[in-house]
Parts: C-alpha cells; sequence; structure tokens
C-alpha cells in the first residue's frame, strides 16, 4: 500500500499538535512537506523554516537551534541529509553534543522511478556510528506519532526514517516503546526479523511457511538503536534460525546487528534479505525492487528453502 | 599591536610544540577588540543567558582564541600551559564540551558559520537580543555551506548575525576569491571592510554594527596578514602548522619587539 500522503499529513499533524504544546518546538524543512506543514506554520508562528536545497547548512542551522534551547526537527530527504550532510551531522550536532530530531523522507530505494542519485541504502549503518544517537524506522503513522512523542525532548539525537510504504499490520499501541521491538507472532522453529514495511512481508510469509510445516516468529523492530537485542536472542535461544529482512544495506544493518546479539548463542544461523553492497540501477516502482530483491513474502519462502531446508 | 598577547601564543606553542602560529596571531585584534569592548559575556557564568555568542568557526586560530580568553578570565595560565596534551581541555582545535566561552567546535571550516546562523535564528524565535558574532577565513569561504549559510541568513533577515572575515589572503594562493565584501553584498549583506590590524578601526565598525532583529546581517572583511607581528612568520610559508625550536623561538620574541 503506497501511503505517501499519510505519513507526510502524519509528520505534519504531529508537528501541528506537539508544537502547540511546546513552544521550544522548530521545524525546519529542506523544501519537502511544505504545503502540508501550512497548519504548523499558522498555529506556531516564526517556528517553521523551509530552507530550499541547501541541507549542509541546515543540519548547521538545526545544530545551533539547540545550541540556544530549542528542540530542533530537521526534515529532509534521506540521502542529502544522511550521507551529504553527514559531516554536519557529526560535527555540529553529535561533537558538540546538541540533541535534536532529524526526519528523512525517501530513503532507501523509495524514489524507485529515479534510480540511485535519490536513494540511500547506508543511513542507518552511517548514523549509528554516532555516539548519543536514535534510529527509529516507523512504518505507520500511528508508530511515528507515539514514537515521536516519546523521544522528541530528550538529549539524544534521533533520527527518524520515514518510509513511503505502511507495513499494513495492525499493532497494540502500547506495545510502542522506543527501543522495544514487538513480538508479532510466537513461532517454534524460524525467527524472521523484519523492520520497516517489510513487516508485511513477514506476516504474509507465515502461512506459506506454515503448510510446509514452519511455524514463524516474527518480531519487528520499528527501533534500530537502541536494538531490542534481549527479545532478539531469546527468539534465537529457541529457534536456533533467523531471517533478518530490511530495505538497507546489507553491510552494517539490522542484519549485521542480529548476527552481533547472537554470536555467544551456540548453532544460530543468521540469514539476511537486505540490499546487496551495490548501487541499484533498476527503476520502476517500489515493488519491483522489493520482488528484484526477494523483500517479499516470497523472498522469504525461497530464503526458507534455499538456506534452512530440512534433512530428510 | 598587541605584542604581549602575541608573545602568550609563541610562548603557549613554543612549550605545546604543536599549534597554528600564525592563524592566531592575524586574529589577535579582532578578537581583542570583540572581548575588551563589543562582546556582552560573564567569564564566571560563561552560559549566562545574556551573553553574546562568539563562535571561531577557522578554528585553527585556536591558539589567539585561547590566549584571549585567558585574559578575559575564562581560563588561567595553567590552563594555556596544557594546550595540546593529551589530558588538557586545550586541543589545536576548540571542543565546546570542555573550554569555558567555546561556543561549538571549528576548524572543520564551514560548520561554526551555520551552526552561528542557527543560534541567532534560535535567539530571534525566543524574543531575546542576543547578539551573534562568528569569525570565519577567506579560505574558509571556499567551502560551499558558507554561501549556503550567506543565502540564508540574508534570506531571513537576521539583523543580529555579524559574520566577521579573517582575510589574510590565505584562499589567493590556491584560489582568486576577489572581493569578498562584494560577494556578502551580492547576497544581501551589509559588509564593511577594515583593517584587521587596526583595533581604533576595528572598534569603530563594531561599534557602528547594526541591532536589529529583523534586517540585513553583517560582514565585516578584516584585512589581515598572516603570521603578523614577526616578519619571519609572516606570510603562508612552513610556519602554518610548525611549532619553533629554542632559537627560532628566541628569533621569533626578538622580531616581536623591532
Amino acid at each position: 500500500m503506497r501511503y505517501m500522503f499519510e505519513m507526510k499529513n502524519q509528520f505534519a499533524r504531529t508537528m501541528y499538535e506537539v508544537g502547540q504544546v511546546n513552544p521550544k518546538l522548530v521545524v525546519v524543512v529542506g523544501d519537502l512537506c511544505h504545503w502540508a506543514m501550512q497548519p504548523f506554520a499558522k498555529a506556531c508562528p516564526g517556528r517553521y523554516y523551509n530552507t530550499g536545497v541547501t541541507e549542509a547548512a541546515t543540519i548547521g542551522l538545526g545544530a545551533g537551534l539547540s545550541a540556544v534551547g530549542l528542540i530542533p526537527v530537521v526534515h529532509l530527504i534521506a540521502p542529502f541529509m544522511v550521507e551529504r550532510s553527514f559531516e554536519f551531522i557529526k560535527l555540529d550536532f553529535s561533537y558538540n553534543e546538541f540533541p535534536g530530531n532529524l526526519v528523512s523522507a525517501g530513503s532507501s530505494f523509495d524514489y524507485s522511478f529515479l534510480g540511485a542519485t535519490h536513494h540511500t541504502y547506508t543511513d542507518y549503518a552511517t548514523l549509528k556510528t554516532l555516539p548519543k544517537t536514535q534510529l527509529i524506522y516507523p512504518a505507520a503513522p500511528q508508530e511515528f506519532d507515539l514514537l515521536f512523542r516519546q523521544t522528541y525532548n530528550n538529549d539524544f539525537l534521533t533520527y527518524f526514517r520515514l518510509p513511503q510504504t505502511e507495513h499494513g499490520v495492525s499493532i497494540d499501541k502500547n506495545k510502542i516503546k522506543v527501543g522495544t521491538g514487538i513480538k508479532i507472532k510466537d513461532g517454534e522453529d524460524i525467527t524472521i526479523v523484519a523492520t520497516g514495511s517489510q513487516l508485511k512481508s513477514a506476516v504474509e510469509s507465515a502461512e506459506t511457511l506454515k503448510k510446509m510445516d514452519y511455524d514463524p516468529e516474527i518480531i519487528y523492530i520499528h527501533t534500530l538503536k537502541p536494538l531490542d537485542t534481549k527479545l532478539i536472542t531469546s527468539s534465537a535461544e529457541k529457534t536456533k534460525k533467523i531471517i533478518t529482512m530490511e530495505e538497507h544495506s546489507i553491510i552494517g544493518g539490522l542484519y549485521a546487528d542480529v548476527l552481533e546479539a547472537v554470536k555467544e548463542i551456540p548453532g544460530v544461523k543468521v540469514s539476511p534479505i537486505a540490499i546487496p553492497a551495490d548501487f541499484l540501477r533498476g527503476y520502476g516502482g517500489y515493488e519491483d525492487h522489493c520482488k528484484a530483491l526477494g523483500l517479499t513474502a516470497e523472498g522469504i519462502v525461497k530464503k526458507v528453502k534455499t538456506d534452512f531446508r530440512r534433512k530428510k | 599591536m598587541n605584542k604581549e598577547i602575541r608573545k602568550k601564543i609563541i610562548d603557549m606553542v613554543y612549550k605545546a610544540g604543536d599549534g597554528h602560529i600564525p592563524s592566531g596571531l592575524c586574529i589577535v585584534e579582532i578578537l581583542n577588540v570583540l572581548y575588551r569592548d563589543i562582546l556582552k559575556y560573564d567569564p564566571k557564568n560563561p552560559k549566562w543567558e545574556g551573553r553574546d555568542y562568539f563562535i571561531l568557526s577557522k578554528g585553527h586560530g585556536s591558539d589567539g582564541f585561547y590566549v584571549i580568553l585567558e585574559k578575559y578570565g575564562f581560563l588561567t595560565q595553567k590552563d594555556l600551559d596544557t594546550f595540546t596534551k593529551y589530558d588538557s581541555k586545550l586541543g589545536g582545535l576548540a571542543d565546546r564540551t570542555k573550554v569555558p566561552g567555546v561556543e561549538a567546535a571549528g576548524g572543520s571550516l564551514g560548520h561554526g558559520f551555520p551552526v552561528s546562523l542557527g543560534m541567532s535564528l534560535g535567539l530571534r524565535i525566543q524574543g531575546k537580543s542576543n547578539r551573534v558574532f562568528v569569525l570565519i577565513g577567506d579560505a574558509e569561504c571556499n567551502e560551499g555551506a558558507v554561501w549556503e549559510t550567506v543565502l540564508l541568513a540574508a534570506h531571513h533577515r537576521l539583523g543580529r548575525l555579524y559574520c566577521i572575515v579573517d582575510d589574510n589572503k590565505s584562499s589567493s594562493q590556491i584560489l582568486e576569491m576577489g572581493s569578498i565584501s562584494e560577494k556578502f553584498r551580492a547576497f544581501g549583506w551589509n559588509a564593511y571592510d577594515v583593517d584587521g590590524h587596526n583595533e581604533e578601526a576595528l572598534l569603530d565598525v563594531f561599534k557602528k554594527l547594526p541591532n536589529e532583529a529583523y534586517g540585513k546581517p553583517t560582514a565585516i572583511i578584516a584585512h589581515t596578514i598572516k603570521g603578523k607581528g614577526a616578519k619571519m612568520l609572516e606570510g603562508h610559508g612552513v610556519w602554518h602548522s610548525k611549532a619553533p625550536n629554542t632559537e627560532e623561538y628566541a628569533q621569533i620574541m626578538e622580531q616581536l619587539e623591532d
């Protein structure tokens, strides 16, 4: 389900509501979401800025807002926020120890038809290296709203990666807490750890896997840092078999962190479905890329057959 | 020319065996006038809410900055004596989490200026009248982020943001910048040229700075000589990041007296 406008509207709605409660909230966008932000601009005069295409300086500007006691929310297109402006995030926010909020849209291959200039597959891998950062990947409007409210005003630099496609799985809002993974389904013999929109593929795969006599446990991760390693390791101890699902590079992403988390547990095998360390040179739509990369329910089934085939 | 401040800079770098003497020497008068006559601050309470903000974006002038911070009460001579030692609070480039009076890291060029932009905007959002001064270098003006910042500050009419450019002609060794003041004016800033070693001229410019919440931001292009004070240090040669040996130290001190 494409829901670009729903997530954009939720971002704007959350800013509108939180901004009226907290007079320190300032929103800076890089020519993104401008029209949706107009109610905030009207309700919170002087606290909304569109800085056009000046990404590096916009990050520095956000850090400066934080330096004088405000709570910046900087909203930019993901590759230009993280990869173009990384040193500004690193020094202006992190090294200076200024907290704030970075909210990206258009991560991974969301801008599928534009090609790799507008992709970023390594935003999580890059940002997790910085101290005092939190990385949150809410793949439903409600999740963004809840997680933002829980964490926007703390001492961390928090990155929210807003995807264009929602996972479509209903989750009890009381279970949505920063740093806490969610067990979507109990299972016995294989664990699927999914982040972002790929929760949908994980849930869809369960029926086919059941027919293959597998009972998958499904874990949903919306907070990549701090990662809920306890939930992952407890499942790994039971099933010994893990598939990770992510719209992120195979390098430095969820797969790498799950491997790290389970390294002390004997006999655990972790198998990734992720983006290879290469540019995606295809175009088309979001679903075309998912299909090509195996980021689908069918991709999970295929992975089970190839990597976790039972001995007869 | 401030001989005593310069001697202290040389002394500090000589003892440390590390530093960027010429980058510090060329900003001595700028900093001295700012801290003596212009900026509001409380060295006993560096985070005082009523302070003006100063950001050394051209962070390689840190040796000059530290000596000024010591002169005006933020640091002690004991602090200066530890310059660049492993556990010192004073590194070759200032760390704002360690040094009182330092608002943001500089030295990776093109960073302090956009941060100062956010500070100035943020202060105005809160209805505060604090002024924000940032010191950048002419070579730093090679950086794209500088011109992004210039564009944004003019667009948002940040009348209490002041960008001092230490124009010591470093860039023209490599890239000819032409008139920096004309460039700032073309982006919608006020811009004044001044002799960066003439304290009276600097004071005159600083005292007449516009001070309105909404208005053109102002650039002060301070024309300076890199390494000003000792002939052997002046210019753009090996002394950029060289600490003097004992013999050179004596020669520099002698030339400072000339």
